[in-house]
């Protein structure tokens, strides 16, 4: 780890006007996904260039090949090294074997990949760390290895995985209904905080699944005005003079529409569905750490009964002068040095807890309220647009009825 | 039957000379509710405002049920073969909906068009069973109602068995199958083509049109749930974004509203113009049965007349005493054939004149139709459009806090 006590505000792209060359900077993009492999080998290789001019680093620019499962070591290395910090969300893992290659998940995934990066980059203790510099600088060969190394936290089988969110669940409602003595953390802000979570991921999980629901409706609403202005187009062939007009006019005004509408639907998904997903992820994440915190305080819990045994234990050998004091003396200091590890472990996570929360909180107000923009713009302007067609429709189906 | 040609439209009179232009005017309102349980049925006030000498005028009011317009209908269907009389609207529905305030008010615009059509029309309007529809005590129709031997009266598999042969007889003729008893004109051919051909595209048409009726109603829910899922959200969260997130969820839960109203609105507005279309065109298969019918009747007796001519010449050369009742049955079959001549021309003169009057009111109906939907879809485009960008601001406000 870098120790250097400097700060670094490392954003996207944009450099301090001030003195460019001598402000630091680390700007990742994910780029470029090519097919590689055959079969049930194949894969997805992305470009992952870095540009930067972080003395430890190879700069300006340096390019490196990098595949899911590489993004992946890297956030469970980040995971098990920085306990306290919310860790930024991968894209999901697996999808339908069959859209695995489609255009659309790809890009979806390129573009979760690419904030994933940019957003450890611009983390001011995550941009520090050495697992972050081997994953953007290391060549192929070195990632490949270290890669199939990887025994990190998520390697852990789901079902254990999911048994310390449950722990985490059921301590919380058991601690709230009084049920259990705590060996939980008496703390009302982190009560306060574990509550909110765990609501706000149902609300999320609930808000998105709607907003699958309004992206499919979009499609559905588009492909029957496109059903509808196929038949008017056949009633047009089939009448002919100014009814057949009005009705090919109609048919074809309905087409076009029917283009638009689904259009739309797919930007609904890249820019609205999309980021709402990212939020549950995050959440996700955040339980994750949750389940860390509370590792960290039972530990802490145990050691510090275990302390207070072994001092019960150390004074009654001493009282009765047995020659195992000494070696008594030499477990206690051991046990308080780890104990007082333990504390120290505990603490550090509490704080950096503290200063994600407000972090995220801010983070998610921007992106959010970013994403609704973008919603509400294309929906005013799909909604404009399709006003227009049908108003240049109008004086031509009043040229048939008159005719 | 009256025999001067009247003008009669809807509501409008001339200005030359208010009370002596001769006008009939019908409207169907008020629809109610009678009986109990599955004697249950609706009933209609029926209003006519009319100057014809023969009416009781200037207004008179009576109380009819659906069965009352199905005899009309029939009664109509009988006599004035040749003419394509008016479709009635639909006459059952699933049973759930049969009193739902939608199916009962679409029925009895369908009614108004109908009694109107009828009332407009230079032949039909001068109909005694027309004034008697419109005029007659309820007991009276009650009676004349339970009588019915109209057409529609025939098992309905009988009607079908009817279209079929209209149906098979034109494919045959086309595919040079069948020595024709059948109209060899091809003007007619053409026009029976037309109206099957027109009748399998309005179908699916209309089809697609009630799916896109539902797909309004569909995204317009999708909305008020992803409002509602939003709103929740923003209570959750608090400040700025729960600001967003309830604003969000409001103007998807208003624009919900709008989607659902446009969807009856495009219900009332451009499905039942194109179902009506695809009744009209149901009614003129009905009138190409008839013309059928009364050519081969023709044919027959034009056969049978030939026959008995034979017959007669071979009577008079052998002096035979059955000479004279030949000669009576001959005559006698020569009147019937002429009546039936003339029938036959009386349809197919009728029929000519409305095809031409069937297009241009097709047009006219069809054209308002379109352009009622896509007015429609203007302004509920135009609404959404300002009701996103009201939104904006707000949004805008809330990320920069």
């Amino acid at each position: 780890m870098i120790n250097t006590e400097q700060q670094r505000s490392a954003s996207g792209s944009s450099q301090s006007p001030r003195s460019p060359s001598s402000q630091p900077y680390l700007s990742v993009s994910v780029t470029d996904p090519v097919k590689l492999g055959n079969g049930v080998q194949a894969y997805i290789s992305y470009r992952v260039i870095t540009k930067t001019n972080f003395p430890e680093y190879q700069g300006p620019e340096k390019i490196v090949i990098r595949r899911y499962s590489d993004f992946v070591w890297l956030r469970d290395r980040l995971f098990e090294k920085y306990k306290g910090i919310f860790i930024p969300p991968l894209p999901e893992k697996s999808a339908v074997e069959k859209f695995r290659f489609s255009a659309e998940f790809i890009e979806m995934r390129r573009q979760g990949l690419d904030l994933f990066v940019n957003r450890i980059a611009s983390h001011p203790e995550l941009q520090q760390s050495e697992d972050l510099k081997t994953f953007l600088q290391a060549d192929e060969e070195t990632m490949e290895r270290l890669r199939s190394q990887d025994t990190g936290y998520f390697k852990k089988k789901p079902a254990d995985l999911m048994q310390i969110f449950k722990d985490v669940q059921s301590k919380v409602s058991d601690v709230v209904l009084g049920k259990e003595k705590p060996v939980e953390e008496s703390n009302p802000e982190y009560e306060k905080l574990k509550h909110y979570i765990f609501e706000l991921e149902n609300h999320l999980a609930e808000a998105q699944k709607h907003a699958y629901r309004l992206v499919k409706r979009h499609r559905e609403l588009g492909e029957s005005l496109s059903d509808f202005g196929k038949a008017a187009k056949l009633l047009g062939a089939c009448e002919g003079d100014a009814l057949g007009k009005a009705f090919s006019e109609l048919g074809m005004k309905s087409e076009a529409l029917s283009v638009k509408l689904q259009r739309e639907a797919h930007q609904l998904l890249m820019n609205f569905e999309e980021p709402l997903k990212d939020y549950v992820r995050a959440v996700q994440s955040i339980k994750a750490t949750i389940a860390e915190r509370a590792n960290a305080f039972r530990q802490q819990c145990e050691l510090a009964e275990t302390m207070k045994l072994k001092e019960i234990n150390l004074d009654k050998l001493m009282l009765t002068r047995s020659d195992k004091v000494g070696e008594a003396e030499i477990e206690y200091k051991e046990l308080k040095a780890e104990s007082e590890d333990s504390t120290r472990r505990f603490e550090t996570i509490v704080r950096l807890m503290n200063e994600e929360i407000v972090r995220f909180q801010e983070q998610k107000t921007l992106d959010m309220g970013i994403a609704f923009h973008n919603f509400s713009k294309g929906q005013a302007r799909l909604a404009s647009s399709i006003a227009d067609a049908w108003r240049t429709l109008l004086p031509k189906l009043e040229a048939c009825s008159s005719s």
